[in-house]
């Protein structure tokens, strides 16, 4: 301090101060700083809800282990999962029906969880309930946890029917509330004993023989079973042909009726038609009754592959669904093709148009073709909870459009070659038992060929009554014959089982 | 001295107390603050669900009244000294303090466990005994420097110290995972890359204010492009070399990353070249891609990075447990005490303490929270940036530039490695972070920049010869060319008037440094 030579004695620099690049400096931190707090934005607020579902998140984990789950009731209240204690006082899962154990899942303190108990979990944990504003405001109560009560639209009657009917064969049953998306069955077998998974005195024994099972019964064959359509396929096209306009119920094809006899040259490539369908010139009506890939092939061709794909595409085809459940993507064709719609060429195009080819599908796909045609070109959401009750009330799922499809007259024209299909007496012949006595009913059989000498898959896609359908149907038997021997029966079963409940 | 209005009545003979009100205010929101969150802390506590084992214990009361103390008595101590100090910077580090005491009074106390005697202490204990000294060292600096020859003139042998403490840890380090980052003496353990940063600076203050006019002005013409004086390059590419050295030897990447990026940044606040940085950066960048193609720590580091889920139950584990605690905090947080540091007594982070405190204050205090607790660390950047930018010469402000850069780049680092926005290095959270080394040192930077901010303190020395390099080089001007650095510092508003030769302590120029 005894330095105190004055400052500006030395003065006179040209130098600029070092404050205007210093305030670079600075700048340029407070923009790292700004980067830092949208980071932060990002995980907590974008990222956070999909986050603190994740399996090994510490929320998940500690809610797995302390927390009572809230039960899964069916649509009349009946309760199909619960909990017990161990004797620790730790609670565990009891399941009382196995016909849903590949629709419910498991939640194991050991092996995690799997299907609705999985993708629900956040909301059967209480972690959230789905609404940020609440989400933000339990932390001021004083149990933060507020396990939701889910009620599914699922009907244990109809499900335990399907199963039933299914029997000893591999298989899926579809049946859906097509004006509101609300599922009413969602069969898969084989099934499988989930308590035996939830219970940590028998897990390891329990989720080994499910995991050992050659029948794959941890596969939702509903959701993500990926089956050759065959005929019940014969629908999509109608929805893109008549949707596109390319096709009308009225049209004809010249060389269609020779062709039933010599089949039908595509690029150098016979098509042939299965056995027994006349050599007589078909419209929308008689060619679906008949079934004809003739003249389905001749419809795809003059569609396009453009329209085929992109009509599919409006259903849900192309991508998983938005679904409460894991599902695969249903497809019209082989990802890469270079055509028109990804078709490969034409011939590809002529067979995808009658189910065949490389087109691929989940029945809860078909179930939706149904829906569309039913609920008169409207696309309904396909959801299988249909309300959550948690401490501040019940909150019911709303029915939610997907979107237009193909305008109402063109889906009454394809509901009544449908109808056609199912009550006429050529078309009958097809679909056995479909019929719902007293009931107007529209469907569609398939038989799928899996190529060598195994059985085809069964199919049955449908819906009822045809003016003001209540329950859309598809139902596969995987190697359960012709669609008229195993599907179309049992649909009729079913839906006829539903209007005995439901009071027609 | 007369001059003074905010000068309270001298009490005996040499003390000249100071009122500052400002921080008086400001430290009361702080104390206010952290009581609000002990005793949402200890509510949380009581009316957690039983069975839930999310490790609370009831806090110590007299953590926070100790704390709070400690406060009250550098305050007093600050208004003693009569200095015209910053206001805004110790209140803003307090408050970063008390959050620290807050989450480690919240955190298992086993994470740490020290026996000094017959005591056995416990996470918050220790940080807390670390929170006192680093501020007791603060306020002692604020206090007593009243010079900064010692750190002006021997700025050469501040670097050798530097080195020398470098090679010691290369040499005798303690290796712990790996790394080799701790160096024993008896019974003293530290970490010295974090004395290194203040060396650092203080080396580079010393070296840049005596230089700058050649780095500014001179220049070496290749082709049509104009780079800075090629013997002035050395010390980018010894600085590099060096970080890589850190990097290769110590696999200390938070340090050498820290390192570099204070010194380009001083290097461009000296020159105000954008030359140097691109150069920088570009030598950052190969020296990153040769490093990931060499040292396997930094290869696992940047794979982590670039996709933590790729091994979510190894090398990824701790990154995502960190975006999982950030993702659980949400918009508002969970509260204080009401997130899952601990499952079942098992901690998803088990570098929680050390590396990811901002984590677990992520979760607790939610975006609000961390928005907050980077703004604090801003304010602390802007009254550093503030005092060098109002310094009376090139050296003060480079020193009080860097000091605040480190304290802000430090942050930057560890924050965005727990966001994931870049590879996660070890280094704390400057104030927060549990770790003895890491307060101590910020407690010196604090200490340092609030003695800079009093304009009272002694002038600086007349000028030196120009710097050994420049004589060396011949690049240099006769000395007497060399303006003061001095006057430069005189903008617009702030002339500089005379000193009277005694009583600096209250010599103060109108308008200077009491942190307004």
């Amino acid at each position: 301090m005894r330095f105190a030579t004055s400052a500006p004695a030395r003065g006179g620099s040209t130098r600029r101060p070092l404050g205007r690049t210093i305030g670079h400096v600075g700048l340029a931190l407070t923009v790292a700083f700004a980067g830092l707090a949208l980071g932060a934005g990002y995980w907590q607020v974008l990222r956070s809800p999909d986050m603190s579902r994740e399996p090994d998140n510490p929320l998940v984990i500690a809610a797995a282990r302390n927390v009572v789950r809230g039960q899964i009731v069916d649509r009349n209240g009946k309760v199909l999962a619960s909990n017990k204690r161990d004797a620790n006082g730790e609670p565990y899962r009891v399941y009382t029906d196995r016909t849903f154990s590949t629709v419910i899942g498991y939640a194991s303190r050991q092996y995690g969880t799997a299907g609705l108990e999985r993708s629900w979990n956040s909301q059967l944990t209480g972690a959230s309930n789905g609404n940020p504003i609440g989400d933000a405001l339990r932390k001021f109560q004083r149990n933060p946890y507020d396990p939701q009560k889910l009620t599914l639209g699922i009907s244990s009657a109809l499900q335990q029917a399907a199963v039933k009917g299914l029997g000893s064969d591999r298989g899926a049953v579809v049946m859906i509330d097509p004006q509101t998306g609300e599922i009413l069955a969602l069969a898969s077998t084989p099934i499988y004993d989930s308590s035996a998974i939830a219970n940590p005195a028998t897990q390891d024994q329990g989720f080994a023989a499910a995991r050992d099972n050659k029948a794959q019964p941890l596969l939702t064959r509903a959701t993500q079973g990926l089956y050759v359509p065959g005929s019940v396929f014969k629908i999509v096209t109608d929805v893109a042909g008549l949707g596109s306009g390319q096709i009308t119920p009225s049209t004809t094809f010249p060389q269609q009726a020779q062709a039933e006899k010599d089949g039908l040259v595509v690029s150098g490539f016979r098509i042939h038609e299965h056995p027994g369908v006349p050599s007589e010139t078909f419209d929308l009506t008689t060619a679906t009754e008949w079934s004809s890939n003739i003249w389905y092939a001749l419809a795809g061709l003059r569609t396009g592959g453009d329209n085929l794909a992109s009509f599919a595409a409006r259903m849900g085809f192309g991508k998983p669904l938005d679904f409460d459940l894991p599902t695969a993507s249903s497809q019209v064709t082989n990802p890469g093709g270079t055509g028109p719609g990804g078709f490969s060429d034409l011939v590809e195009l002529a067979n995808a148009s009658y189910g065949q080819a490389e087109t691929l599908v989940t029945p809860l796909q078909m179930a939706l073709v149904a829906c569309t045609v039913a609920n008169q070109g409207i696309l309904m959401k396909p959801h299988l909870v249909i309300a959550t009750t948690g401490r501040d009330g019940t909150h019911k799922v709303d029915p939610a459009e997907l979107g237009r499809v193909i305008g109402p007259d063109t889906a009454s024209a394809i509901a009544a070659a449908m109808q056609a299909a199912v009550e006429s007496s050529i078309g009958s012949q097809f679909t056995t038992g479909a019929k719902v006595p007293g009931v107007t009913t529209a469907g569609k059989s398939g038989t799928a060929q899996l190529g060598g000498t195994g059985a085809p898959h069964s199919w049955f896609i449908g819906f009822a009554p045809v003016d003001h359908p209540r329950i859309a149907i598809a139902v596969i038997v995987e190697k359960g014959g012709r669609g008229g021997a195993r599907a179309a029966p049992l649909a009729g079963d079913l839906m006829s089982l539903f209007f005995k409940q439901a009071g027609s | 001295m007369t001059a003074a209005t905010a000068s309270l009545p001298a009490i005996f003979g040499g003390i000249r107390p100071r009122a500052r009100w400002r921080e008086t205010k400001l430290l009361a929101v702080v104390a206010a603050t952290i009581l609000v969150g002990s005793v949402s802390l200890e509510l949380t506590r009581q009316v957690a669900v039983p069975g839930e084992a999310t490790g609370l214990h009831p806090a110590n009361p007299l953590h926070l009244a100790i704390y709070l103390g400690l406060l009250l008595v550098a305050h007093v101590v600050l208004i003693l000294s009569g200095r015209r100090m910053d206001q805004i910077l110790f209140p803003t580090v307090a408050m970063l303090g008390g959050i620290s005491l807050l989450l480690m009074e919240r955190l298992p106390r086993n994470l740490v466990v020290q026996s000094v005697g017959p005591w056995k202490l416990g996470l918050g204990d220790v940080q807390l005994a670390w929170l006192i000294l680093s501020f007791v060292l603060a306020t002692g600096l604020a206090v007593t420097v009243r010079s900064d020859r010692w750190l002006r003139l021997y700025k050469y042998t501040w670097a050798a110290a530097g080195v020398a403490l470098l090679l010691a840890t290369f040499v005798l380090g303690d290796e712990v995972n790996g790394q080799r980052l701790s160096l024993t003496l008896g019974p003293i353990s530290g970490q010295p890359s974090e004395l290194l940063k203040v060396i650092l600076v203080v080396f580079l203050a010393g070296y840049l204010s005596e230089n700058r006019p050649l780095l500014v002005e001179e220049s070496t013409r290749v082709g049509p492009i104009s780079l800075p004086p090629l013997p002035f390059l050395a010390p980018m590419v010894a600085m590099w070399a060096i970080a890589l050295g850190i990097v290769v030897v110590q696999r200390d990447l938070g340090a050498a990353l820290l390192f570099f990026t204070v010194f380009l940044a001083l290097l461009y606040a000296a020159t105000g070249r954008p030359g140097y940085v691109v150069m920088g950066v570009l030598l950052f960048l190969v020296g990153a891609f040769v490093m990931y193609q060499l040292v396997p720590t930094v290869r696992v580091r940047v794979d982590i990075w670039l996709d933590p889920f790729k091994d979510r139950t190894g090398t990824g584990y701790q990154v995502i447990q960190s975006l999982y605690a950030f993702a659980r905090g949400g918009l508002l947080g969970t509260g204080l005490g009401a997130g899952l540091p601990t499952v079942n007594g098992v901690l998803p982070i088990p570098a929680v303490h050390t590396d990811f405190p901002l984590a677990a204050l992520g979760e607790e205090l939610g975006l609000v929270g961390i928005m907050a607790i980077l703004g604090l660390f801003l304010v602390v950047i802007e009254r550093g940036l503030r005092i060098a930018a109002s310094a009376a010469d090139d050296f003060r402000a480079i020193l009080a530039a860097g000091l605040a850069l480190v304290i802000g780049t430090q942050a930057f680092i560890i924050a965005a490695g727990n966001l994931k926005l870049i590879p996660l290095t070890g280094i704390t959270l400057p104030f927060i972070s549990y770790g003895g080394s890491s307060l101590l040192v910020n407690g010196i930077i604090v200490g340092l920049l609030l003695a800079l901010s009093d304009r009272g303190v002694e002038p600086p020395p007349p000028p030196r010869r120009p710097g050994r390099l420049a004589r060396l080089t011949g690049l240099g001007r006769p000395a007497a060319a060399h303006p003061g650095p001095a006057a430069a510092r005189s903008g617009p508003s702030v002339p500089v008037p005379p000193r009277t030769p005694s009583g600096a302590a209250e010599l103060a120029e109108p308008g200077g440094g009491d942190g307004g």
